[in-house]
This record gives structure tokens, C-alpha cells and sequence, in this order.
């Protein structure tokens, strides 16, 4: 009977508002079975977890050195491996999501289904953040229980935690740049370039702006603030408990200046770069025809 | 000589249960007698102005009543022994002290209790004293507005040995030659140790952790450092062991952990003809192993180890590190970042280990550029410098003959800190689970449960 009533309703209309949560759900969950099959996500799930193992294999060898366990100096590192691994990941993820269906026509075949583009447009990114998790969390999942000797288990979870936003953040820039561009390849490089620019490029450049024009420590940190990268470098450090001193004088001033409002604003930094990307993407979907 | 033995006279008096406070009995004692101290609370402020030797009874306590000092000592070979001392005055002006010796040369303050005390034992002008076996609690008050856990005062010859002293602000020497101070616990405090011009002392197998600064050393001279553990101390300064124009300084066989620097070296040695020597010490994961002011010469490291300190050696300001030496008498230190090869097997590298990271003399010629620590830029200028040469820096320090393992410590055993192993395996297995059961629900699924679905 409801199935019959639902056959009769006319096809929905693009700008449809609000969601269907149902078909949100089914579309998601396609949307994750597909990720399985993508095969970028299961070689990061892979690399991420044998390299956190590496990780911990070291920091084992070391602590036993001088009967020191430098967790904090592994989690460090793992922050780094974090920082080089998934924004690659989420990135090329996002970047191919759209504009390889569209090429291949698969997108407009499934929006001549009685589904929004918003409905779709939601759907491809909750389903692929919950790919990009579950990947965050095996690899912390396993290094936790490899690195236990030394380990505290909610400061894995925390930096589990974080690493996810990361990943949602560069996967909804991933995604922005795949409604954007026409071609599958183009969407990679600059992705591709996307990341180089803020794992390294941005910081060679401030770098480089501090040692030759005599930056104002509140332009440093700013610029830095800025980059989701660095953002989430600084806020899982802020969690090892000593603040951001460890990162000298500017981190020193972060601390001093902005108190307990630090981490608001590093957590800030990365939920804008989760939102504005995001909607930009989905107005730009929005509008384009296919 | 120190005195440590406590003298036994013929007559010793013992207050009836429940008697009069303790200021009675020390007025009815003579010089030279031994109090047996019964249990209770015995109001302060006590005046012992004559030779006694009180003993506590398990119990017995001298309570200051939150105003001035609980006990007050103005003669010498006074022995103050098993006590709780607490609830002194809180006013830095007056100095308040569990104990304040004036004038009270060979007192032994041992196997005491001091809690809530603004200053612990302070003992003026009084030589050949001996703090022992206390444990010293300060109040809880903001770093400024507390006093002192031990302060001495122009008092030679003292010994401090195995006190527990935390949440104070130093343990101070001021103008005391002759100190030696042995096995003490100080942690949270803001200088653990202090010396202000106090010459010819000894520091051993103290641990000093979670101060502002493990030991800052100040205009004093001939001091050894031997066997203490600095860790941890990561204040506003953060030096495990600061020096401030120290001339005369041994340091072997110490322990620098998780400062924010192991050892910050500020004009020492200042005369010309001193050199200070570091051998067989440990620096491990410090922000900067050891740090030196750019003007310091002089300094000599050998067998020591540099492990995994954010920077091992930095010279604050730039500059380059002329007359000190790394390599003394043909054995350097041990460097975690050592990349040499020990093709004769004698236990020094074959090639010389040299300091010249470009990112590190980045930091020094702008150190907030230390933002940019752990994240890939650092491994990327270092990769830059390394595959283009002509950007490497000089080399900040070169060690001609590095060691090929690290020295033996004798005696360290560090906690392994907070390392509830439990919740790491939990949060992993959790975090597993979740990704797992994520990944599970992207298996396809089988086509009978989907037409179900659909119906």
C-alpha cells in the first residue's frame, strides 16, 4: 500500500528540503561499499597501520635504551605520520568521488532517480567520512595496542579523534575540487597540489616571510592557525598536557595570549575547513548542470 | 664534621598523658635533656632556647595555629626528631616556618612532617646542621606567595639528606659552603634546588622533577653534580639544571629527561682558567639537550649521551660553540642521530658525527620559527639540505670520536610515567571495533537481504 502510494508521488524536485533521512541512509551505506572497493582507501588503512606499527616498534627500542618511555616524543611522530598521510588520502578520495561518476555517466543515471541533488551531494560525503573513520581507526586501533606499554589510552583516543576531523576536512576540500572540475585527472593533480601546498609549501613560505621580513609573532601564528595541517598539529600537542610550549616562543605566546580559548580556536580552524569547503561544494553542485 | 649522633644524658623527662603543651616542658627541662613528647596537638609558636633533644611519640604534633612559626630554635645542638609540624603563618615578610633555627648551630631536624608550612626548616647562622628524613609539604598557595621547603642562611657544613620536599618554591642555599645534599625528592616547586654564592657543595642522587627548574645554580663555585635525576621540569624556564656564573662544576653520571632543556648554560665558567667537565650523563627528550648562551667557552663533554632531544645541542642566538669541547682525550658522546659505522669494533664511530641541521640553525636565527616543530617541513628543509649542499649550514659542533653506545647509568630506574597499559589496549581495541564495524558494513550485501530491504 505505502509502496504503491510512493510509486505515485511525482519525481522529486531538485531543491527538495528537507532530506529524506532514509534515503540519506541507503545512500550512504552504497556509498561506503563503494569506498571498499576503492581500493586508495584500503591501501591507507593498510600503510597507516604498519607504519603507526614501525612507530611503535621504535619508540620500544628507544625506551628500553635509557628505561625512558618518550610516549609523548612517539605521539609526536604519529602526529606526523598523521599530518603526511591522511590529507594525501582524504584528498584523493574526495577529489575523485563526483567527477569520475560524472565522466562515466553513473550520476546522471542516479539522479534521474527520485533523489535530490542534496540528498546525493550529503550522502557521498557522510559515506565517504565514514570510510576515511573507520580507516583513522583501525590505524590508531592498532598502534594503540602495539605502542601499550607506554601508551595512554585517551590520549590515542583524542588523537584518533582529531585525525578524523583532519580527514573530514580534507576529504570535504577533496570534494569541492571534484564538483569543480570537469576531468577525473585534473581533479587528482590538484588535489595533489592542494596537499603539497599546505604539508609543505605554506610552511616553507612562512618560513621564509619570518627570516626575511621580521614577521610579527601574531602574523606567524595566524598564518599557521590557518592551515588545517598545522591546526591539528598544534591541537593534538596542546593534548600532551604541557600546552603549546614545546613549540618555543610563538607556541609560548598562543598559550599566554589566548588561555583556555587555544583550543577553541585550533578546533575552530578545522571545523571551518570541514563547513566553508563543504558548502561551497554543495552550491557549486547545486547549480552545475551535469 | 657533621653531627649526626644524637647525645644520651642521664635524665629524661616524659609528660603524663594529656599533660600541659610542650612549651612547658621545655621550660622545666635542663640543657642537655632528652623530651619524650606525648601525642596530641601542642600549640606553637615552641621557643627552644636551650640544648634539649625532643623525641615524638607517634602522635604528637606542633600545630602554629595559622600565624607565625611552630617552632623556634635559638641554641645549638638542638634535636627536633619524628614530629608533624603544621599550619604556620602565611606571611613571607616574617619568613614562617615549620621550623625557624637562628643562631642554632648542630641542630638535626630529622624524621618530621611538615605540612601547610610556608617555609619548611629555615636555618640561619647556624652550621653543621642536619636536615634529614623530613617530608615537607608547603602550602597551597600561587608560586609567588609561597615560601621556601628548606632555606639555609649563612650556615656551613649542613647536610640534606633524603627529604621529600614538593609544592614549595626552592630549597635554597643562601651563602652555605660545604652543603652536601643527598638524596632528596623535590617536585613541584619552582627551583628545586637553589644556590646563591654557596661554594664547595655536593649534589648527589637527588631527584628533582615537575619544578619550574630542577637546579638553578647561581655566583657559586667547585659544585658537583653527581647521579641526580632532572626530569621533567618544564616551567616557564624549564632547565633541568640552570647555571647562572658557576665557576667550578662537575657533572657526571646525572639524568636530564623531558626538560625543556637538560642543561642551560649562562656564563659558566666565567674565570679563564677554569674548564667545567660533563662526563657519562644522560639527555634524553629534552626540547634542547643542552643549551648554551653564545658567549660560553670552555665546557668539556665526554661519554655523555645526547638521545632524542628536540635539538641535542643549541646556542641560543646563534653563534657556534669555539672552546668547548665534545671530544675530550680522544672520547666523545654518545648522539641518538649518529648515521656512522664502527668498522674496527673499538666502540667509536669511524666517521665524526657533526651537528649542522639547517632547520636547527633556522631556529636559531628566529626561535619562534620552533611553530613549525613536528610537521613535515623540518624533515623537508633537512632533506633540502642534504641533497643541496651549499644551504647546509656549518656544523654547530663536531664529536671526531662519537660513541657507539650509550653510558650505563647506574642506579636509573625512571617510572614509566603515566602508562595505564590497560586503557591503551581498550581505546585500541574500541578504535578497532569501530573501524572494523565500519569497514564490515561496506561488505556488499547479499542480494536476498536487499529485496527484503526493498519490500
Amino acid at each position: 500500500m505505502t509502496a504503491m502510494r510512493r510509486q505515485a508521488e511525482p519525481v522529486r524536485r531538485d531543491d527538495a528540503w528537507p532530506v529524506s533521512p532514509r534515503l540519506l541512509t541507503t545512500l550512504a551505506l552504497k556509498e561506503l561499499r563503494d569506498a571498499l572497493s576503492n581500493k586508495w582507501v584500503l591501501l591507507f588503512t593498510i600503510a597507516f597501520a604498519a607504519l603507526a606499527l614501525g612507530l611503535a616498534a621504535l619508540a620500544r627500542a628507544s625506551a628500553g635504551m635509557t628505561g625512558f618511555a618518550g610516549f609523548g616524543r612517539t605521539a609526536a611522530s604519529l602526529v606526523n605520520l598523521v599530518l603526511l598521510l591522511t590529507p594525501l588520502m582524504a584528498l584523493s578520495v574526495g577529489a575523485t568521488c563526483i567527477v569520475t561518476e560524472r565522466e562515466r555517466g553513473m550520476l546522471g543515471y542516479l539522479l534521474a532517480q527520485p533523489v535530490s541533488r542534496t540528498e546525493v551531494f550529503l550522502a557521498k560525503y557522510i559515506g565517504l567520512a565514514l570510510a576515511m573513520t573507520a580507516a583513522v581507526a583501525v590505524g590508531f586501533g592498532v598502534s594503540a595496542i602495539a605502542m601499550s606499554g607506554a601508551g595512554d589510552g585517551a590520549l590515542f583516543l583524542r588523537l584518533a579523534a582529531l585525525s578524523a576531523l583532519l580527514a573530514w576536512a580534507m576529504l570535504a576540500v577533496g570534494v569541492l575540487v571534484s564538483v569543480v572540475l570537469r576531468r577525473t585527472g585534473s581533479a587528482v593533480g590538484v588535489a595533489v597540489f592542494i596537499w603539497l601546498t599546505l604539508a609543505l609549501l605554506a610552511d616553507v613560505g612562512i618560513i621564509g616571510a619570518a627570516l626575511t621580513t621580521r614577521l610579527r609573532t601574531v602574523t606567524i601564528f595566524s598564518l599557521t592557525l590557518v592551515n588545517p595541517l598545522q591546526a591539528f598539529k598544534m591541537a593534538s600537542l596542546a593534548g600532551f598536557g604541557a600546552g603549546l610550549d614545546v613549540l618555543g616562543p610563538a607556541g609560548v605566546w598562543a598559550t599566554t595570549e589566548f588561555g583556555r580559548r587555544l583550543p577553541i580556536l585550533l578546533y575552530a580552524s578545522l571545523l571551518a575547513w570541514i563547513v566553508l569547503p563543504l558548502l561551497a561544494a554543495w552550491v557549486a553542485f547545486r547549480r552545475r548542470p551535469l | 664534621m657533621i653531627r649526626l649522633v644524637v647525645p644520651i644524658t642521664a635524665l629524661a623527662l616524659t609528660a603524663g598523658a594529656g599533660a600541659a603543651d610542650l612549651r612547658a616542658l621545655v621550660a622545666a627541662a635542663s640543657p642537655g635533656d632528652i623530651i619524650r613528647v606525648p601525642a596530641g596537638v601542642h600549640p606553637g609558636t615552641v621557643v627552644i632556647d636551650k640544648p634539649l633533644t625532643l623525641l615524638a611519640e607517634p602522635g604528637a604534633i606542633i600545630d602554629a595555629g595559622g600565624a607565625g612559626d611552630a617552632v623556634r630554635v635559638t641554641a645549638p645542638n638542638v634535636t627536633i626528631r619524628g614530629f608533624t609540624i603544621r599550619n604556620t603563618g602565611d606571611s613571607l615578610d616574617r619568613e614562617n616556618a615549620g621550623v625557624n633555627a637562628t643562631g642554632a648551630p648542630g641542630a638535626v631536624i630529622e624524621h618530621n612532617v611538615f605540612t601547610d608550612v610556608l617555609f619548611g626548616v629555615y636555618l640561619r647562622e647556624s652550621p653543621g646542621s642536619a636536615v634529614r628524613f623530613n617530608v615537607i609539604g608547603g602550602k597551597a598557595l600561587d608560586l609567588a606567595r609561597r615560601g621556601d621547603g628548606v632555606r639555609l642562611w649563612q650556615s656551613d657544613d649542613c647536610l640534606i639528606e633524603r627529604n621529600t620536599i614538593h609544592d614549595g618554591r626552592d630549597a635554597v642555599m643562601w651563602f652555605s659552603d660545604r652543603t652536601r645534599i643527598v638524596a632528596n625528592t623535590v617536585t613541584r616547586g619552582r627551583y628545586g634546588l637553589h644556590f646563591m654564592y654557596s661554594d664547595d657543595n655536593v649534589l648527589e642522587d637527588n631527584t628533582l622533577s615537575h619544578n619550574s627548574v630542577g637546579a638553578f645554580l647561581m655566583y657559586s663555585k667547585n659544585l658537583t653534580l653527581r647521579r641526580n635525576r632532572f626530569v621533567s621540569n618544564r616551567g616557564p624556564s624549564g632547565f633541568g639544571v640552570g647555571l647562572k656564573d658557576v665557576d667550578g662544576l662537575l657533572a657526571e653520571d646525572n639524568l636530564f629527561a623531558a626538560n625543556r632543556v637538560g642543561v642551560q648554560v649562562d656564563n659558566s665558567p666565567s674565570a679563564v682558567d677554569v674548564r667545567h667537565l660533563y662526563r657519562r650523563n644522560v639527555f634524553a627528550y629534552n626540547d634542547q639537550g643542552v643549551a648554551l648562551m653564545p658567549s660560553v667557552r670552555r665546557n668539556d663533554f665526554t661519554g655523555n649521551a645526547f638521545v632524542d632531544n628536540a635539538e641535542q645541542v643549541a646556542v641560543l642566538g646563534g653563534g657556534d660553540l669555539s672552546d668547548n669541547r665534545f671530544t675530550v682525550a680522544g672520547r666523545g658522546n654518545f648522539w641518538s642521530d649518529y648515521a656512522g659505522f664502527d668498522r674496527d669494533a673499538d666502540g667509536i664511530g669511524d666517521l665524526p658525527y657533526r651537528a649542522d641541521s639547517l632547520f636547527e640553525s633556522l631556529l636559531a636565527r628566529d626561535s619562534r620559527l620552533r611553530l613549525f616543530l613536528y610537521s613535515p617541513v623540518q624533515q623537508a628543509v633537512e632533506a633540502a639540505a642534504r641533497v643541496a649542499p651549499v644551504v647546509r649550514p656549518r656544523p654547530l659542533l663536531t664529536d671526531d670520536a662519537p660513541l657507539m653506545s650509550p653510558p650505563r647509568l647506574p642506579g636509573v630506574v625512571l617510572a614509566r610515567g603515566p602508562a595505564p597499559a590497560v586503557s591503551a589496549v581498550a581505546a585500541g581495541a574500541g578504535l578497532l571495533a569501530l573501524g572494523l564495524g565500519i569497514f564490515g558494513a561496506m561488505l556488499p550485501v547479499p542480494e536476498r537481504r536487499l529485496r527484503e530491504a526493498a519490500t
